[in-house]
């Protein structure tokens, strides 16, 4: 049989994840029948691609400190008008060693706002 | 409604710019997944385009530039434009939003740049006004014109045999050794020395680095640096700078083509550039074909040497000539690459190891060489006496590989190999020594009108040299003349009898 193409399997598994059925275990069953389980990361990458663009978000948030509701309601805004979402959820983390702000990654684009880039973007740029 | 005036609007808009919330926006990112022999996969970056610039977040802080060459459904395959060990798997790649382009103009002109641009003379920074595209698509027919002026090599057997014309693409083809690039070298130098004005566009693929800092060193010397631009790669850059070398070369050509003036190329070698995409395509999985090159090393060559053209007179007139240097093994022309830029070119210029060691410098051969366009870009004086050059002594040759069994010959077969001996002997030329126009004509001029047919063959090189030396010291004024090649040395012109009549008196010192 053919190696089923990541982004075809990522359609399908985002599918029918919309349609509420989970068939997260038969996605596993396959990787490890297929032996692509390697893969397992970047297929959940392109399903959350796939589910962007049905207007389903997950977003990983990371800042330095936990964001205030204020704040994430802000960014869960931003994400529905810029990436055209009805649904928007967030996996959040901190890590002190970004300094200050935020950095949103979802779905293959990322705003990366925290001060940790911007320090790094001054020193590279020489000033 | 308020009155708008010009200053309130300036004023307005000024406000505006520092009101302005400037919010980032969402990029879109990608990730490598595998990297090594300087390729990259990356998953993601759906978005993009054939040989756009990829920058990729190396492990010491640097953004390292890849260029996408791969799209597949799943993955990007894209190839390092700097060294791989600062990229790791995992890291973020983001998108340049651009192709390929390098500085071009006047700037670069006496320098030495990598294919980026990036100057390699320990010189200052380049500051280009402008950039060009290192991939960019040929002038279509409506821009294009015949190939009509000449482009003088300086070496006599290629200008009376085989004529290259501005805007023509002429093959320098040969094994190791045997003076390929010595050719090549020769034509830049007679640029400067006639004061033709064309620019120089050297692309050295692969070279030893030192060859390189050698021909510097003989274009500062000759005075010629500071009309051509060395684009340098040597055998220790990753293969994604050997393959972009004559793409950005031809682009920095590019620029004097479309401002009215002429370039010439010289892409040395283009076996090596074949060899560095080869290497590229068989890390990029594509599958191998003939030799193991890749499907499309064809259009490799195709599209590169398609851009060197004679453009329209509405497009400004402007040409860029292309020396293309392709080395063979063992003399075998039919191999892969060979063939395909042998029926690309306007013609080849084909020479032969048996030659060389013959002594016979350069080795052109008359027979296997051939210039397809450059017969009506030939000078008009240099054309009448070479017409008959070629043919002349394929025969010779012909003649001679007979006449070796030492049987009896006919008066007529023996004068026609003496004749063709002459001529050999008159053709060879040391290096870095173009002729002009003049010393052409009146060289090629007296040995085939029969002026030197007492003078023994091993002596012709003198009596060329004090017939050159007589002409231009008595008739320094006609040779000026001559030398703008507009006018037809026949039999009874002015200038055939004053060359014959010195000749003749020359010859004299030198008969046995």
């Amino acid at each position: 049989m053919a190696k089923l193409s990541r982004r075809k399997i990522a359609a399908l598994w985002a599918s029918e994840l919309l349609k509420g059925r989970d068939i997260t275990g038969q996605v596993a069953a396959y990787l490890v029948e297929s032996r692509r389980v390697d893969e397992a990361t970047l297929i959940v990458r392109d399903t959350e691609i796939a589910l962007a663009e049905h207007g389903v978000v997950v977003a990983d948030l990371t800042s330095a400190y936990a964001l205030s509701a204020d704040s994430r309601e802000a960014i869960e805004k931003f994400l529905a008008i810029k990436m055209n979402a009805d649904k928007v959820a967030f996996r959040e983390s901190t890590e002190p060693s970004v300094i200050g702000g935020v950095r949103i990654e979802t779905a293959g684009r990322q705003l990366d706002a925290t001060l940790k880039t911007r320090l790094n973007q001054l020193k590279a740029s020489k000033i | 409604m308020a009155e708008l005036s010009v200053t309130e609007l300036s004023q307005e808009l000024r406000d505006a710019i520092a009101k302005l919330d400037v919010t980032g926006d969402l990029e879109t990112v990608g990730v490598v997944t595998r990297v090594g022999d300087g390729v990259a996969w990356v998953h993601g970056l759906r978005s993009a385009g054939y040989s756009e610039v990829l920058l990729i977040e190396g492990s010491n802080g640097e953004t390292v530039e890849a260029f996408a060459l791969n799209l597949n459904e799943d993955e990007i395959g894209a190839v390092l434009l700097g060294s791989d060990e600062a990229v790791r798997a995992g890291a973020k790649v983001t998108l340049k939003g651009t192709v390929l382009d390098v500085p071009v103009g006047p700037e670069l002109l006496g320098r030495v740049v990598d294919p980026l641009g990036n100057p390699l003379d320990g010189g200052p920074a380049i500051m280009a006004k402008q950039r060009g595209l290192v991939e960019r698509e040929a002038v279509g027919v409506i821009g294009r014109k015949h190939v009509h002026e000449p482009m003088m090599t300086g070496i006599m057997s290629i200008d009376a045999m085989f004529p290259i014309g501005r805007g023509q693409r002429e093959l320098i083809i040969g094994d190791r050794q045997t003076g390929k690039t010595a050719i090549a070298i020769d034509t830049m130098i007679n640029q400067g020395r006639q004061k033709t004005g064309v620019i120089n566009v050297y692309v050295a693929i692969g070279q030893k680095l030192s060859k390189i800092a050698r021909l510097v060193e003989r274009l500062k010397e000759e005075g010629v640096m500071d009309q051509t631009i060395i684009v340098a790669t040597g055998p220790s850059d990753p293969a994604s700078l050997l393959y972009l070398a004559p793409y950005a070369g031809t682009a920095m050509g590019e620029y004097f083509r479309d401002n009215s003036q002429h370039a010439l190329m010289i892409y040395d070698d283009l076996t090596k550039h074949a060899v560095a995409y080869r290497q590229m395509s068989l890390l990029l999985r594509r599958p191998p074909g003939r030799e193991a090159f890749p499907g499309d090393v064809f259009y490799l060559h195709s599209r590169l040497l398609e851009r060197s053209a004679k453009l329209s007179d509405d497009l400004g007139a402007g040409s860029l000539t292309a020396l293309p240097i392709i080395e063979t093994q063992a003399g075998d022309i039919s191999a892969y690459v060979p063939t395909n830029v042998i029926s690309i070119t306007d013609g080849q210029i084909f020479l032969e190891t048996d030659l060389f060691n013959q002594g016979i410098r350069p080795a052109i051969s008359a027979g296997l060489s051939v210039s397809r366009v450059g017969g009506d870009a030939q000078t008009k004086s240099v054309k009448s006496v070479g017409s008959h050059l070629k043919l002349g002594l394929s025969q010779y040759r012909e003649l001679a590989s007979f006449a070796q069994f030492g049987s009896d010959l006919d008066e007529a077969t023996k004068s026609q190999i003496e004749k063709g001996q002459r001529m050999t002997e008159l053709l060879k030329q040391h290096q870095y020594t173009p002729a002009s126009v003049w010393e052409q004509v009146a060289s090629i001029h007296a040995v085939s009108e029969g002026a030197f047919d007492k003078v023994p063959v091993s002596k012709i090189k003198e009596a060329q040299a004090a017939l050159l030396t007589r002409l231009w010291t008595d008739h320094k004024k006609d040779m000026q003349e001559l030398t703008k090649g507009n006018e037809k040395v026949s039999a009874d012109s002015k200038y055939a009898k004053l060359i014959e009549k010195t000749a003749k008196t020359v010859a004299k010192g030198f008969e046995d």
